[in-house]
């Protein structure tokens, strides 16, 4: 029965073609599947530039707070969202009408905005515990602490992003960055070097975008 | 005694975009070409026919100078989607 042709209760609509039950099933499974690879994919390319900047900026702020033994070199981590911003949103204006919104891709960005407001309001935090006359033990704690606190919330925003997507790669990617950025801050402390921790995160963001959009080009 | 199919739906392409729909929120017609891999005219076409039945809701505007035409899915079109869906399985659940 289910390999027997269906008809409808019309035989001369345009573009009719009879199908099987198993055929109008197939190209509803391989339409919703294909929309899902379209986000994936999409993703993919915000992962490769967001990675990139993350690599970027972090060598640039290591590079400079070695060199001068200046930590305030960390507040050039405020500019990185004005220029990864402006270029996300280049992006996504070049992909109009190629791309369709749906609940996985809205909630897929609201773990990064959310991911994004946490940290910056941890560094805001963190820049005020330097102020004189704000050395509480709480602000202080988290100033030490604050790339140890960043690097698993990236890790985590990551691997949910994978669930969310459905997709291997990507959670393996967030576990990698979150428990690996971990074990680094664990040997190397909070010194300059610890900056190589978002190195480590930005590359692993970047290949694992690579990744992505190889699985679904 | 199975239920009669939809026959706007039991088409290739009308399944396609109303599968495509089901699943987002609004799709540019651009990406429903690219999606079915569909010629335009024959979309505008079948497009025009989800519409008229009240399955899908069609809204013709502009991003920039560009002319846009962005589809949506109804009500009535997903309930219609859903009934059609039901109707395959009790035929395919026959075939067992």
């Amino acid at each position: 029965m289910a390999g027997t042709r269906i008809e409808s209760s019309s035989r001369n609509m345009e573009n009719h073609k009879e199908m099987t039950a198993q055929e109008s099933l197939k190209i509803i499974a391989e339409t919703l599947d294909g929309s899902r690879r379209e986000i994936v994919r999409s993703t993919g390319k915000y992962f490769i530039v967001w990675g990139l900047l993350l690599t970027a900026f972090s060598v640039l702020i290591f590079i400079l707070w070695k060199t001068s033994g200046k930590s305030a070199w960390n507040n050039l981590w405020f500019a990185m969202p004005l220029a990864g911003y402006p270029l996300s949103a280049w992006l996504k204006s070049r992909e109009s009408g190629q791309h369709a919104e749906n609940f996985i891709s809205r909630t897929n960005g609201d773990i990064w905005k959310s991911f994004f407001i946490i940290a910056c309001s941890a560094a805001a935090f963190s820049v005020l515990a330097a102020l004189p006359g704000k050395n509480g033990i709480a602000s202080l704690t988290l100033l030490a602490n604050l790339t140890a606190l960043i690097i698993v919330l990236f890790g985590l925003a990551e691997t949910v992003s994978g669930f969310v997507l459905k997709n291997l790669s990507i959670k393996i990617a967030g576990w990698i960055t979150g428990i690996g950025g971990l074990a680094i801050y664990h040997f190397i402390g909070p010194v300059e070097e610890q900056m190589l921790i978002f190195t480590f995160a930005g590359v692993v963001l970047a290949a694992t975008g690579l990744i992505v959009k190889h699985q679904y080009r | 005694m199975f239920p009669k199919l939809d026959p706007l739906l039991h088409s290739e392409l009308r399944l396609a975009v109303m599968s495509i729909l089901a699943g987002v929120d609004e799709a540019d017609f651009t990406y429903l070409k690219k999606q079915t891999g569909s010629t335009s005219g024959n979309l505008s076409v079948q497009i025009d026919k989800l519409m008229n039945a009240g399955y899908i809701a069609v809204e013709k505007g502009f991003r920039g100078k560009m002319p846009r035409t962005v589809c949506r899915i109804t009500e009535k079109g997903l309930e219609a989607f859903g009934k059609y869906v039901e109707s395959l399985k009790e035929y395919l659940s026959a075939g067992k």
